[in-house]
């Protein structure tokens, strides 16, 4: 049979088990306080004493750029729906990174002051893949920030991850540059001291396309919208919606709101195409923008409905193909054939040509300029010390750029920048391969958006 | 509604396939969607280079094929005795496998197939102007299923494979070699899955992701039609394109997840499904 | 011998180690290449998947719908938090935690209605639908697809001293706590009598409830478990990332978790820590030092997917592998599990005076040898088949009854109506005065009617002294007992019940061996052994002799017969050789119906007994 313990043995075990166990649950609780108290002591002891300077240190200042060089870090769609645009990006922030290190004419022409690199420290970077998914973009730039002390942050692409960032950098105290976003809210009010953006958004596009569409179709039309479910969507639905009701007599026939990545259109598009529209502003973006104008055809509604983009998408006619963007208004943020217009657009398209082949979307040229933009704040801060460079930017001094001359505002870090409205051309009137759009018109920027405390923007602090 | 019945259709195809996988593999194919996507590429592929929509159709759906025979022979096959749930993640790996190798030579960008010129604009059905190529689709489709049936139903590979989805243990004992079956089985289902991959090409362009939303779809189809049940596929693929169209009628946001919600009620209430025999726990 | 030092060898030794490695890793990871913020992820992954494995690894629920949790845990405290409603960042997490269990109690009362395929599939249609409702209906509450922002640090007074938790290594040891404090309740859980249940329940439901478990609940603690640890994972995430993203919602996290799960190992709670380790680490490797670019995601499958051919139990399974291999290597003549000892066990006699008789039990005591079952016009049809017809039929308690009959007779039947696997299409059964027709198997095996199966229904990942003790414990703790945590060393009388039917079947000496490691013989002894350890009062035994040889026959009936001392019992058998030398009384079965009853010299002379078998000779 079983040896039986006496039960006090078995008790004075159990109890010593449950002594055994306490004690190390005990242990484990007061090494966690130990550990918490520790690094902070540790921490602010090494700070304080190391680098005694006339401002405290934040973020990744100074340890960021107390070397020879400086790092970026870069979060782009690779994979995923957006995985082409963020492709684009990260080509614009990769030929801007190669120009500002060697002291390049065109980004001396935006940053005089640039010699080589950055206040002559030379810039590395990494890139990450976050699939357009905002919990992905904020882990890769928290690593390169904790990892590589990074000195500036970039990403975008989808509005969910600019807004995402816009927060990250403003906790972390490191400058972050939008790359492609289009929401109101970036700059609205999801807005950060920390952040700024350079391109278009929903309400300068809808503002700066709206007296065009009605020039071209007139009053009183019915319009048809198709809208991503998503911020961007419903913002720009919003924007285009109230400024040609109000100032067209124009009405909403059908406000059709299709999920992010939704695989087919055609339930849409029939509603769309019973609705008795006159106009179809189709506001997908990426590749459902793609599917949705193509499958719009399918069903015949391009036949007797005019499409309008407004917030154009990169290589939406490389993409859709055959004749569909014959003629088709869309509001967007740079086109290369701007080249004959601007001197710095001239070479900027060049430039990226040299290197990759094909001439640039707006997303390239956005982020180009974005990291043109910041070397030029930091060369006229002469330090990297974040508040200073914020400065620089809210200066409101006026910058050269692809577009023509620009500048940041202040009270909410938008770049007051014009607005290329484009028609799309058929392929009988293409001059070359890439001959996709004709540039209408140039709108200056300034009088297309809304006031600056319209969206809600609160700019958090400096430091 | 009659929209619903296009969308249907290619469901039902797509379905048939991972249904009689399933049914008798005991297999659940995570990596069909990505067949489904695979076989618009290779049919792409083909289209490039012969101009044929025919040929594209064909040499799609034979790559796929190909491709499903190999993936059974060399990866599948050595699962089949071990837990169902390893078997789930090797197909969920393989699916992942797939979709990056076609974007690691076709890049994000996506690509188009245009429909046949018998295909091609729209046709004026009286109550409403409907692409022509989504009817063709259709009664392609149709043409596809009945091969299937004709297969299943009216040779002795069918009549094995219908006998191994009821008891393969029986069928093996009869002395009739299973892993053959099972093989040929896998490929039929993956060829229907990259059939109606490049036959649907001209509908949709073809990028490497669409796989995925696809595959949802098609447990929701199998679910509510039955497992391993291949005239329930293609119920099961109508109902959900009715359930599709119609909630878009009313409120095109909600049109995926109620097919979701059809799904798990289909799961609560009678989990074999519609027209499902046994279940298979 | 020390029950409680068999079961867990080295007592703490695996949340001493534990501790060890959360103190020592920010020393050493740095080195390695490890920010920390990708130290914290791994944190968080792990703690997620504590819960996961929990329920997958430990109970057998394949579940990809975790993220439903995950992301309601997070959403709740970062709400909580970020309107201002709660500042106190630990309150916040708990009440997410709380709103998590609280949805994954009613999502787990649904989901867990079906099992297998399709309670997967159901598990993905709920995290679709919960990614749905985040980003479209409640987008006023959650940010819709930008999530919630500005999810406040932790703050803390201690000894007067305030303490912010920041980024990086401070955040590190806030998170390390939790998981700490997680790895230590999981391991208790799983070595608790609930842990126990949960792995039968893996391995075989129907016998777990058989044996009198109610497999229903258990199922849903197991799921509640999985939800409340996804809950504070989630909370946890919001704090660390100072944002709770909507991608807490999506079918890609819960993905993602059991990828990262089954790449560490199934059912070692610490699996899905390396795992996620495994997977952020090689993500990052091979985008950042590779500069894989877009393909880092084309290598990454590749490697999980030889992972999942090659590494049947992750990369745990892996090393304990190697570990095994290396320790034979080592030391060949060490004990080694295979089948020849089990041959060399059957060759040995016997061991002679076991106490086979029952063990007191509280139980009803009715000492009157009166009936102890009554069957009455008992009858099963299926469709137009009628397997059993209108049968009565008495036990008294005490007797030991034999039931033959050819086959087709319906005696599988029968015994699983009186066991109410099946129920009845008419009449009625009573046990010790009850009426049980139309319970469930679970209620009767509580209350003394159990059953060892034709076809042997083993835990075969357990060893012989789990299966007993599975069995033993659904005796002493009834249907369903919430006891998570306790020890069961401390169960009273559990050591006992176990080493006695093991005792009783002769399996004392594989105690500790893996019931697949078991010879035909040994597993069949079990399976008696296992009803055995139910103690039941009325023991019914299905073809106990099947599949035996001579001799096993022999040994077999020794056991019966000592085993019968003390207890009514009533087998099925086909050997009437065996029957007659054992039973007192034999029931005879064809057609559904009752041929014949009597003594065994009886029914050896009855006519149409003879007829019903052969059509002739019955040999004596």
């Amino acid at each position: 049979m079983t040896e039986r313990e006496p039960s006090s043995t078995r008790t004075f075990k159990s109890r010593r088990n449950f002594l055994r166990q306490a004690a190390l649950t005990g242990a484990g609780a007061t090494l966690s306080a130990v550990g918490l108290a520790s690094t902070g002591l540790v921490s602010s002891a090494c700070l304080s004493g190391a680098w005694a300077k006339d401002e405290p240190p934040m973020g990744t200042w100074p340890t960021g750029s107390s070397g020879d060089s400086v790092f970026i870090a870069i979060s782009v769609p690779r994979t995923g729906p957006y995985a082409v645009q963020g492709e684009d990006e990260l080509k614009g922030y990769e030929l801007a990174i190669e120009h500002i290190n060697i002291g390049h004419p065109l980004i001396k022409a935006i940053s005089p002051k640039t010699t080589k690199g950055v206040l002559g420290k030379q810039i590395k970077h990494g890139v990450a893949d976050d699939g357009a998914k905002p919990n992905n973009a904020v882990q890769n730039i928290s690593r390169f920030i904790s990892e590589e002390k990074a000195v500036l942050m970039t990403g975008g692409t989808s509005s969910a991850v600019a807004v995402a960032l816009n927060k990250l950098a403003q906790r972390e105290k490191v400058l972050y540059v939008v790359g492609i976003s289009g929401s109101n809210d970036t700059t609205g009010k999801d807005c950060a001291r920390y952040s700024f953006r350079e391109c278009f958004y929903g309400e300068t596009a809808a503002n700066g396309i709206g007296p065009v569409l009605l020039k071209i179709f007139g009053k009183g039309k019915k319009a048809a919208y198709l809208t991503p479910d998503y911020t961007y969507g419903h913002t720009v639905q919003k924007s285009m919606s109230e400024y040609l009701n109000k100032n067209g007599g124009w009405t909403t026939v059908t406000n059709q709101v299709s999920p992010l990545g939704a695989p087919d259109f055609s339930s849409y598009l029939l509603n769309i195409a019973n609705s008795g529209a006159d106009v179809f502003l189709n506001i997908n973006w990426g590749r459902d923008a793609v599917l949705s104008i193509q499958q719009a055809k399918q069903f015949g509604v391009l036949d007797k409905q005019k499409l309008v983009v407004p917030y154009q998408v990169p290589f939406l006619a490389r993409e859709v193909g055959g004749d569909l963007m014959a003629g088709v208004y869309a509001a967007t943020d740079f086109w290369w054939t701007l080249e004959d217009k601007y001197p710095l657009a001239k070479m900027f398209v060049t430039e990226f040509e040299k290197k990759y082949g094909y001439k640039p979307e707006w997303g390239a040229n956005a982020c180009y300029l974005q990291f043109a933009f910041w070397a030029h704040m930091v060369e006229k801060a002469g330090t990297f010390y974040p508040p200073a460079v914020i400065k620089a930017y809210e200066s409101g001094e006026k910058l050269q750029s692809t577009v023509g001359e620009v500048w940041f505002r202040p009270e909410d870090h938008q770049l007051v920048r014009p607005v290329v409205i484009v028609r799309g051309k058929a392929k009988s009137e293409m001059k070359g391969k890439e001959d996709y759009w004709e540039v209408t018109e140039v709108l200056p920027g300034g009088p297309l958006m809304q006031k600056p405390d319209a969206f809600g923007c609160k700019l958090g602090a400096y430091t | 509604m009659f929209n619903g019945l296009v969308l249907g259709a290619l469901l039902a195809l797509i379905s048939s396939g991972l249904t009689i996988i399933y049914g008798t593999l005991g297999v659940l194919n995570l990596a069909h969607g990505a067949m489904f996507m695979l076989g618009g590429y290779a049919g792409y592929v083909v289209f490039q280079a012969t101009e044929s929509f025919v040929l594209a159709i064909a040499g799609g759906a034979l790559f796929v094929m190909a491709a499903g025979l190999l993936i059974e022979r060399l990866i599948i096959r050595h699962f089949y005795d071990r837990p169902p749930e390893d078997q789930i993640l090797v197909t969920f790996g393989l699916a992942i496998c797939i979709v990056e190798l076609v974007r690691f030579f076709f890049g994000s960008l996506s690509r188009s197939v245009p429909p046949p010129p018998w295909g091609a604009g729209v046709t004026n059905l009286g109550f409403m102007l409907y692409p022509t190529y989504r009817l063709a689709v259709v009664a392609i489709v149709a043409i596809a299923l009945g091969a299937l049936y004709f297969v299943l139903y009216r040779t002795r590979l069918g009549m094995i494979v219908r006998a191994g989805i009821e008891d393969a243990v029986m069928v093996d004992s009869l002395g009739i070699n299973v892993f053959r079956v099972f093989m040929v089985v896998f490929g039929i289902g993956a060829m229907a899955a990259g059939f109606a991959g490049i036959v649907n090409a001209p509908v949709v362009s073809l990028t490497p992701d669409m796989g995925e939303a696809i595959l949802v779809q098609t447990f929701v189809v199998v679910v509510i039609g039955g497992v391993g049940s291949f005239p329930g596929a293609i119920l099961g693929g109508l109902i959900a394109g009715q359930i599709i169209s119609i909630t878009s009628m009313i409120n095109p946001g909600y049109a995926y997840v109620m097919l979701f919600a059809a799904m798990t009620l289909v799961l609560l209430l009678r989990p074999r499904g519609l027209l499902g025999a046994r279940s298979r726990d | 011998m020390n029950t409680s030092r068999r079961l867990h060898p080295r007592p703490f030794l695996y949340e001493a180690l534990t501790a060890l490695g959360l103190i020592a890793a920010p020393f050493v990871l740095p080195h390695l290449g490890f920010a920390p913020n990708t130290v914290n992820q791994i944190l968080v992954w792990g703690l997620f998947g504590i819960g996961f494995d929990i329920l997958f690894g430990y109970t057998g629920l394949l579940s990809f719908g975790q993220s439903a949790f995950y992301g309601t845990g997070g959403f709740i405290a970062a709400y909580l938090l970020t309107q201002n409603i709660l500042s106190s960042v630990m309150l916040a997490l708990l009440v997410g935690t709380i709103g998590a269990a609280v949805v994954g109690l009613g999502i787990g009362v649904l989901a867990l209605r079906r099992t297998g395929i399709y309670f997967a599939m159901i598990t993905v249609a709920i995290a679709e639908m919960f990614f749905f409702i985040e980003n479209s209906p409640l987008s006023g509450y959650t940010g819709g697809e930008n999530g919630i922002p500005g999810v406040p640090a932790p703050r803390f007074e201690i000894f007067g001293m305030r303490l912010e938790v920041g980024t990086g290594w401070s955040m590190y040891w806030f998170l390390a706590a939790f998981y700490f404090l997680g790895i230590v309740l999981a391991l208790r859980i799983v070595r608790s009598p609930v842990g126990a249940i949960l792995s039968a329940i893996r391995d075989n439901p129907v016998r777990a409830a058989a044996l009198g478990h109610s497999v229903e609940r258990y199922k849903l603690v197991a799921f509640v478990i999985g939800a409340v640890y996804a809950g504070i994972a989630g909370g946890l995430l919001g704090v660390l990332q100072g944002f709770m993203p909507p991608d807490a919602f999506t079918f890609e996290t819960s993905g993602q978790l059991v990828m990262q799960t089954v790449i560490g190992g199934v059912g070692t709670l610490f699996g899905p820590l390396l795992g996620a380790t495994v997977w952020l680490f090689l993500s990052d490797f091979l985008q950042q030092s590779v500069g894989l670019g877009a393909s880092w995601k084309l290598v990454l499958g590749v490697v999980f997917v030889l992972l999942v051919v090659f590494l049947r139990h992750g990369l745990i399974g892996g090393i304990k592998d190697l570990h095994r291999w290396l320790r034979r290597e080592k030391a060949p003549e060490s004990q080694v599990d295979d089948g020849a000892d089990g041959l060399a066990a059957m060759d040995r006699p016997m061991p002679g005076i076991v106490d086979a008789a029952a063990p007191d039990r509280p139980r009803e005591r009715d000492e009157a040898a009166g009936p102890i079952l009554t069957a009455t016009a008992l009858t099963k049809r299926y469709g137009g088949l009628v397997a059993n017809s209108d049968i009565d039929f008495t036990v008294r308690r005490g007797e030991l009854r034999g039931i033959i009959g050819p086959n087709g007779a319906g005696k599988t039947t029968f015994f699983k109506m009186l066991t109410c696997e099946i129920h009845p299409t008419s009449g009625t059964i009573e046990f010790e005065g009850r009426d049980i027709t139309g319970r469930s198997v679970t209620d009767v095996c509580q209350l003394g009617l159990t059953k060892s199966y034709q076809v042997n229904q083993l835990f075969s990942r357990l060893t012989v002294r789990q299966n007993l003790t599975i069995a033993a414990l659904a005796d002493l703790r009834g249907r369903f007992r919430l006891d998570l945590f306790r020890n069961p060393a401390h169960i009273p009388g559990l050591q006992e019940r176990v080493e006695h039917a093991m005792e009783l079947v002769d399996l004392a000496g594989r105690a500790d061996t893996r019931v697949s490691a078991l010879a035909y013989g040994e597993k069949r002894r079990l399976e008696i052994g296992l009803a055995l350890a139910t103690s039941p009062v009325l023991l019914l035994l299905d073809e106990p002799l099947a599949g035996m040889s001579p001799r096993e026959r022999v040994e077999t009936v020794r056991l019966l017969k000592s085993i019968s001392r003390g207890r009514t019992m009533i087998v099925i058998d086909h050997d009437m050789d065996a029957l007659f030398e054992l039973a007192q009384w034999i029931t005879v079965l064809q057609e559904g119906r009752i041929l014949a009853e009597g003594t065994p010299d009886e029914i050896k002379g009855n006519s149409s007994v003879r007829e019903a078998y052969l059509g002739g000779v019955l040999a004596p």
